[in-house]
């Protein structure tokens, strides 16, 4: 589903953001991404959103080259990838309904889509009695899954969560998690960011460390710290 | 389609309410240079006709001294006879003249006005109005002959006059089309700013380029529009009331060409600041 090919990305000040990383994510895969700040993280989710483009190397995504899309088909690619981020960015002048529905409206989805999807991906994410609460009435963990709801209405093949839980506390962390686990078995691929050690630990799922902008470590079924894992 | 029009739709009018201490700054900016550039165009279109309809009749007249002799008359009478430029040549004696001095003349300055102190003249039509130049510069300085006068210095003063107007007039509506636009610019901008977060997620999801600009785009045509729409009511109040008379007085067929030239130019700068805007501001 995801394939870097040698990628390298270097950031007009110098700073060398990822270094030949090779690395190969299957469909339906949960990949936690681990690493601290300024390993290459985000620039790894932000280079899959055709946000950033590699210096050196090839992306692939479902099978395509990303590199080698017109411009004007970028935003068609960013239809297939969901993305969550830590501060929820929604917008604070809708409700949450209103939210969710945007993602469809912009990407000129009829209203009968609309009117039948947004629903179905609240109730997904046991906010439905929540719909036309304004985003700063609900808690951080409910918001969190409206940005979740918002990314996952369109039903891309993957979402990409850049420390979704970030701003969270543990029992919220971990519904976000189990929401996220939930849409992993419908078969679309997810990428996570985090730092969180205790979150990872437990899920026992693939985690690719990045220290620096390499790739230091890449394990089936990893925890967080390097010591306590064994590297395959 | 459908969902797309209405979207827009609903976008742009949010967005111009949102705004709308600076959309009404920029509305009435371009209404107030576009109707400067209407009313100098109506100007220079009556201007325009009133000369021609002046030149048609263009007279040249060679006025000659009441004391010249008859030898005088004779050469100047030959020579223009001879003239090929001159069309046209009817000689008014003294009596003639004084006879239609007293029809043309209040009664006090004519009375002491005797027949032999009249001028007799010439008459002369040219064939090309601007002659009348070559006519006055060849007859001013013959002997008996005491002035040429010909209506079309008036008209050249008056044209000019009217030209120095135009051209102040146009250049102070294209300061202020530059700052209608810029006016428009800096509202699109701040539209820009205010949908931040919108924009963003908009990226962040998949929305097409054009789908985010088009909004934009039509909040500055919009505000061109009022704007010319504002200025066109100016220029048709001017034009139906404005005291015009008879040669000045245009048809409504040169109003309308008036106001289409407004309309457009309006709507060119509304356009044209959002794009700047958007190319500047709109990073998609």
């Amino acid at each position: 589903m995801i394939r870097f090919e040698n990628v390298s990305k270097t950031y007009k000040n110098g700073t060398p953001a990822l270094r030949n990383v090779t690395l190969d994510i299957e469909k339906g895969e949960f990949v936690f991404l681990v690493g601290a700040s300024g390993s290459g993280k985000t620039t790894f989710l932000r280079l899959l959103l055709h946000e950033e483009t590699p210096d050196h190397g090839r992306i692939l995504e479902a099978g395509r080259d990303i590199g080698e899309l017109p411009k004007w088909r970028v935003p068609y690619l960013r239809r297939n990838i969901g993305c969550v981020f830590q501060d929820f960015r929604l917008l604070p002048n809708k409700s949450v309904f209103e939210n969710v529905a945007f993602a469809l409206e912009v990407i000129g989805r009829p209203r009968s889509t609309v009117e039948s999807q947004v629903p179905q991906i609240l109730e997904l994410v046991g906010l439905a009695d929540k719909s036309k609460n304004l985003p700063h009435e609900l808690s951080g963990g409910e918001q969190q899954r409206v940005a979740v709801a918002r990314a996952f209405v369109n039903r891309p093949l993957i979402l990409l969560a850049d420390e979704p839980t970030g701003n969270l506390d543990p029992a919220n962390s971990e519904s976000i998690m189990a929401l996220l686990e939930r849409i992993n078995r419908t078969g679309t691929t997810v990428v996570m960011a985090t730092h969180d050690k205790a979150l990872v630990d437990r899920m026992r799922r693939r985690v690719v460390e990045l220290d620096r902008g390499e790739i230091v470590r890449d394990q089936v079924r990893g925890v967080y710290g390097i010591d306590e894992g064994v590297a395959i | 389609m459908r969902v797309y029009l209405r979207y827009a739709f609903k976008e742009t009018f949010t967005n111009l309410w949102r705004n709308r201490m600076m959309t009404v700054a920029a509305v009435l900016t371009v209404a107030v240079s576009l109707s400067l550039v209407g009313s100098a165009l109506l100007l220079k279109q009556s201007a325009a006709q009133a000369s021609a309809q002046w030149q048609q009749g263009t007279r040249v007249t060679v006025w000659m001294q009441p004391t010249a002799s008859q030898s005088e008359i004779d050469s100047v009478k030959t020579q223009l006879t001879s003239m090929p430029i001159v069309k046209d040549c009817q000689y008014f004696t003294q009596a003639q003249d004084y006879q239609q001095a007293k029809t043309l003349l209040p009664a006090d300055e004519w009375s002491v006005l005797t027949p032999s102190a009249t001028p007799s003249s010439f008459r002369c039509v040219p064939s090309v109005p601007t002659d009348a130049f070559t006519v006055q510069s060849t007859f001013a300085n013959q002997p008996g002959v005491y002035q040429v006068t010909a209506p079309e210095q008036q008209i050249r003063q008056m044209n000019h006059a009217i030209r120095i107007l135009q051209i102040v007039f146009l250049a102070l509506a294209a300061v202020l089309l530059l700052s209608a636009t810029v006016l428009i610019l800096n509202t699109i901008r701040m539209a820009i700013f205010s949908r931040r977060r919108e924009v963003s997620v908009m990226k962040l999801v998949g929305a097409t380029n054009w789908f985010i600009r088009v909004p934009f785009i039509t909040e500055g045509f919009i505000q061109g529009l009022l704007g010319s729409a504002v200025a066109i009511l100016a220029v048709t109040a001017l034009h139906t009331w404005y005291p015009l008379h008879n040669e000045f007085a245009l048809n409504s067929a040169a109003l309308v060409g008036t106001n289409t030239v407004v309309l457009v130019v309006g709507v060119v700068i509304g356009s044209v600041g959002s794009a700047i805007a958007i190319r500047r501001f709109l990073d998609v």
